[in-house]
């Protein structure tokens, strides 16, 4: 109840994300006195800790799976109630396993084009991409959260290295003009166009996408080979970063966490359904084909809503679309566990109806024997 | 009856906890290494709602404007002014945002848009602007010796520039590069190249009527 009280209210400030993150996939947490509130010069000193959302399920889960331990017999008087504790501790369980192996993503893909990624919007990554094999791209991926000042990290298969000099979670940038202030950046986009990292502190709200950026200083064997400004807003309209080492081609990039599948979805026709006369929309569909390596796997599909695509362990959603109607938003879900709540709610049901079912027999069979 | 303590239920119990205590470890302390097919180099995206991730592989149309970097538009703002003579058959659409002059020309082989741009210093220099060019148009990349080749000095606004040509196979580029006190000035047709060829008169017309505002002189 406290859990859910003080995450509520810190919700205003920090946004559901953040607030998910911090009270319920903990194990503690601590509540400040908000600076918003009346009375903070002297009440700033209010701490409260609180268990975390596992630690409250997992002892939540512990009480129910201990209560089965010690008291477990077996009468099929009892197959309901034991049904109904499966079944909550199975939901539990459920919960528990979505939070941590469950994946969201969008893809977006223009009519008559294919994908092959998704993309994580809140989650972004430093790539370094070898170009230098004429068939395929090898991408070293390092997740934001790495991305510590000072740490160095060595690009496994080479010798190259990157040192991290700044992380900024969210910046503005913008052009230095040339006689006030030099861009950090030595080479590369941040060099040539001279732009300035300004950080900014981070945006919590619901929609909000903040603009990562970092300088990078690549190192190859002994050879520096200068900083580089990386930042998720200097994407896919600029040209790619690109730099030699060794005679290898490579192309450095913050960006969207990417999840890249061994199928490509092509969007055949987004379509727009309003009702006749007007610009109400009735519907909003994507017909798509999935070509998959192994092209015994291929499949077309209408998605529209309610009406999601599972392909390949994975759920596509009819998520949105660009404005000029040409590119559709797919919500992909990987999410292994997605039966389970299904189990769960049918083991409950079955558990009570039987519990029931037994208690009204009896009823019955007590009141004829008079 | 005492209740006796069920070792096995209990290591079981314990394994399952642990195996789900593994699962919530962080394990994105690593440089995480895999390949992918190999991906060509997209033009921009489709224009997407604001605040949307950037499309995927492929696109429908490239766009004819440099990427916007924040604080730009000011700088646009902030140039001077430019008068021109729009020569017959062209359109003026109006400058918008970026674009000092926004000119269209459209006759039965297709079309072509004319735009007036600045930027503060050399925006990475001629041939960096030119490659990018380039690619637009569908033509390889060049180096300083084909350069002399495309492109011819010119005289805009009283102060030396350089007219290039860039003819690809279905579209083609008409350009004067400005340097002008400090900032660079791109004067751009780029459009189908039937109707870019017939229009280079006016082109040349237009570039030589341009006026800018001098504060220096």
């Amino acid at each position: 109840m406290l859990l859910i009280f003080f995450g509520t209210l810190d919700q205003v400030e920090y946004g559901i994300w953040h607030t998910q993150k911090l009270y319920f996939e903990s194990f503690l947490v601590l509540w400040n006195y908000p600076q918003t509130w009346p009375g903070y010069p002297s009440l700033n000193w209010l701490r409260i800790p609180m268990l975390g959302g596992y630690t409250i399920g997992g002892l939540l889960l512990l009480n129910l799976t201990a209560a089965f331990i010690t008291r477990f017999k077996f009468k099929a008087a009892k197959l309901g109630i034991y049904a109904i504790h499966s079944g909550l501790i199975l939901l539990l369980v459920s919960e528990l396993l979505t939070d941590l192996l469950s994946v969201e993503s969008q893809m977006t893909i223009s009519e008559g084009t294919r994908s092959n990624y998704s993309q994580t919007v809140r989650e972004n990554e430093l790539v370094l991409i070898d170009r230098s094999d004429p068939n395929q791209d090898i991408v070293h991926s390092i997740s934001e959260s790495q991305l510590q000042p000072g740490a160095q990290i060595a690009i496994p298969g080479s010798a190259l290295q990157i040192r991290v000099v700044a992380f900024y979670p969210n910046a503005v940038l913008g052009r230095g003009s040339e006689q006030k202030v030099q861009s950090m950046a030595t080479h590369g986009a941040g060099a040539k166009m001279n732009i300035i990292a300004t950080p900014q502190p981070i945006d919590y709200s619901e929609k909000a996408i903040n603009t990562s950026t970092a300088y990078v200083e690549l190192q190859h064997a002994d050879e520096l080979l200068g900083t580089w400004l990386v930042s998720n807003v200097i994407d896919d309209r600029f040209p790619p970063q690109r730099f030699q080492a060794a005679a290898n081609d490579w192309q450095i990039a913050l960006r969207y966490k990417r999840h890249y599948y061994p199928f490509e979805i092509e969007l055949i026709d987004f379509a727009h359904d309003k009702y006749p006369g007007t610009e109400i929309p009735f519907n909003y569909s994507s017909k798509v084909i999935a070509h998959h390596s192994d092209s015994s796997k291929n499949q077309q599909a209408l998605i529209y809503m309610n009406h999601p695509l599972r392909y390949e362990g994975l759920t596509f959603y009819q998520a949105s679309f660009s404005p000029d109607e040409t590119a559709t938003v797919l919500q992909v879900v990987r999410n292994p566990g997605w039966l389970l709540p299904y189990f769960s709610v049918l083991m409950m049901g079955f558990g009570m109806c039987y519990q029931f079912g037994l208690h009204f027999h009896r009823f019955l069979t007590t009141r004829t024997v008079q | 009856m005492p209740t006796r303590i069920p070792i096995l239920r209990i290591a079981n119990c314990c394994a399952v906890i642990l195996l789900l205590a593994h699962l919530t470890a962080c394990n994105d302390s690593e440089v995480v290494s895999y390949s992918i097919p190999k991906e060509v180099d997209r033009a921009a995206p489709a224009t997407l709602p604001a605040g949307h991730p950037p499309a995927g592989v492929g696109s429908t149309a490239a766009t004819t404007a440099m990427p916007a970097l924040p604080g730009m538009q000011e700088i646009a703002d902030a140039a001077p002014d430019i008068h021109f003579t729009l020569p017959n058959g062209w359109v003026d659409a109006g400058s918008t945002g970026m674009r000092k002059a926004n000119l269209r020309v459209d006759d039965s082989d297709g079309s072509a848009e004319i735009t007036a741009l600045t930027f503060p210093g050399d925006v990475g220099g001629t041939l960096a602007n030119i490659n990018r060019w380039c690619g637009q148009v569908g033509l390889e990349t060049i180096n300083e010796t084909a350069l002399q080749e495309i492109s011819a000095p010119i005289t805009i606004a009283n102060h030396g520039g350089l007219y290039v040509r860039l003819e690809g196979k279905e579209k083609s580029i008409l350009a004067g590069i400005l340097p002008f006190h400090g900032s660079t000035w791109f004067f751009k047709m780029l459009g189908d190249t039937a109707t870019v060829q017939r229009n280079e008169p006016a082109m040349k017309t237009f570039l030589n009527s341009i006026q800018i505002e001098d504060a220096h002189h």
